[in-house]
């Protein structure tokens, strides 16, 4: 990134090529929404260009770039809140889960208790469940999440641990209806 | 170690990026405590079953559109710097009719005022050089002029156009200045909005600029515009606009992201 930043912005290429499918499995896994994902990603990259100046070297990149991540997924929430309002105030605004049910190919090569898990990661709240992703599926480092959220490491954990007791509770939930 | 402190380490259990120390002092504490025990277990068990959701895998259409943004992109920087006398004066001209009736009428008349000047046998009104400073002055109104209408524009794009014409007439120009500061605030476009930041450092050397941008943080809906705002004021070194940074980084109901980087900017300006 110090090189896009110095002006080589086809360097913006390599950083493309490693971090696109992290950022999409982020916002897939906070939208549920695979397109709206892809928007997403595109527009993460445009604003590293737009911002390639203030990047400071001496901070965590992953760091700088979910920052600039979790700015556009607020942007678009608000910008979709503001379209979803008036059209259907009964919508809960937000879009069902294209897989919410385990389909059969899914239950036969992954095993029920996967899909089951990824239901339950989907009905996490928001914040414990991007706690998680970051954590779990992006491999940040605590203390690169709690650069990103502005708190203290200590703090990190402790709120990663409680997002895995949340998570057990709505698995072991949803165990219960599948088996009532 | 108590099963308080054990809490504290189980993130770091799941992840295996416990200190050697701490691991042992970690497992002496579950062997002993079967409550921890069945946390540390259970709950890992479930940490290592996220690994195997499967990753779900963006579109080939993501990478073709990465990639023509980014060739665009590197197109407008490499072609900028390069532009010919012919493509810059080409790139003055207005697009919309009016604009263009407008500027041919100005040129007509500059050209009538030349031609004038300069017949034989008559002495010169007024030297070359006041002559040239009239020309840029008519560009500059020009400028001005389609700036303010373009800024006023129904169309996202347009007003984009307004603000890269904005950026092109004199520091001086108070209305163009008082136009940009009220697209800063009021526009509905997020990308329009940033665009005015950007064209604000034009105009930073005056204290009405400075004022308004520190003032504008406080009144925006989005961290995007207000972290570029923040780097404004950074940019434009405002030791004078420490108290409204202040009371933004004590905002609670301003974003967690804004307020720190308000706490970065007041480290810088000190």
């Amino acid at each position: 990134m110090a090189q896009v930043g110095s002006g080589d912005v086809a360097k913006m290429a390599v950083l493309f090529e490693r971090h696109n499918r992290g950022l999409f499995r982020y916002f897939v896994s906070l939208n549920r929404n695979r397109e709206l994902s892809e928007d997403l990603v595109q527009d993460v990259f445009f604003r590293m260009l737009r911002y390639r100046a203030s990047y400071d070297p001496n901070q965590s990149f992953t760091a700088w770039m979910y920052q600039i991540a979790r700015n556009a997924n607020v942007d678009q929430a608000q910008k979709r809140r503001a379209e979803v309002v008036g059209i259907d105030e009964f919508d809960d605004r937000r879009p069902e889960p294209a897989s919410d049910a385990p389909g059969p190919e899914e239950t036969v090569a992954k095993g029920q208790d996967v899909a089951l898990l990824k239901r339950a990661l989907d009905r996490l709240p928001s914040d414990k469940k991007e706690l998680l992703v970051l954590a779990r599926f992006q491999d940040m480092k605590y203390e690169e999440i709690a650069s990103l959220l502005g708190c203290e490491v200590g703090t990190v954990k402790v709120r990663v641990f409680r997002a895995m007791r949340a998570l057990e509770e709505i698995y072991h939930t949803l165990s219960k209806e599948r088996t009532a | 170690m108590n099963c308080e402190e054990s809490k504290m380490l189980l993130a770091d259990y799941w992840a295996q990026t416990l200190s050697e120390t701490k691991e042992l002092e970690f497992d002496a504490h579950i062997a002993t405590c079967d409550l921890c025990r069945t946390d540390a277990e259970r709950l890992g068990a479930l940490w290592t079953s996220l690994s195997k959701i499967p990753a779900e895998e963006p579109s080939p259409a993501l990478r073709t559109r990465f990639y023509d943004t980014l060739a665009a992109y590197r197109h407008g920087l490499e072609a900028a710097p390069r532009a010919s006398w012919k493509e810059r004066i080409l790139a003055l001209w207005p697009r919309q009719p009016a604009f263009q009736m407008g500027l041919s009428f100005a040129l007509l008349a500059i050209g009538v005022g030349i031609g004038y000047t300069a017949r034989p046998g008559v002495k010169p009104v007024e030297p070359e050089t006041q002559e040239v400073a009239a020309l840029r002055g008519e560009v500059t109104n020009m400028r001005q002029m389609v700036a303010l209408s373009l800024l006023q524009q129904q169309s996202a794009s347009e007003r984009l156009r307004g603000v890269s014409y904005a950026v092109q007439v004199p520091s001086s120009d108070t209305e163009v200045l008082s136009a940009l500061l009220k697209t800063v605030n009021q526009d509905a476009n997020v990308n329009v909005r940033l665009q005015a930041v950007d064209a604000l450092h034009q105009f930073g050397a005056s204290p009405v600029t400075r004022t308004a941008v520190a003032q504008s943080i406080g009144k925006q809906d989005t961290p995007l515009v207000q972290i570029a705002l923040i780097d404004l004021l950074v940019d434009l070194k405002d030791k004078d606009s420490a108290p409204e940074l202040m009371k933004v980084s004590s905002d609670e109901k301003i974003d967690a992201a804004v307020r720190q980087h308000a706490k970065w900017a007041l480290g810088k300006l000190q």
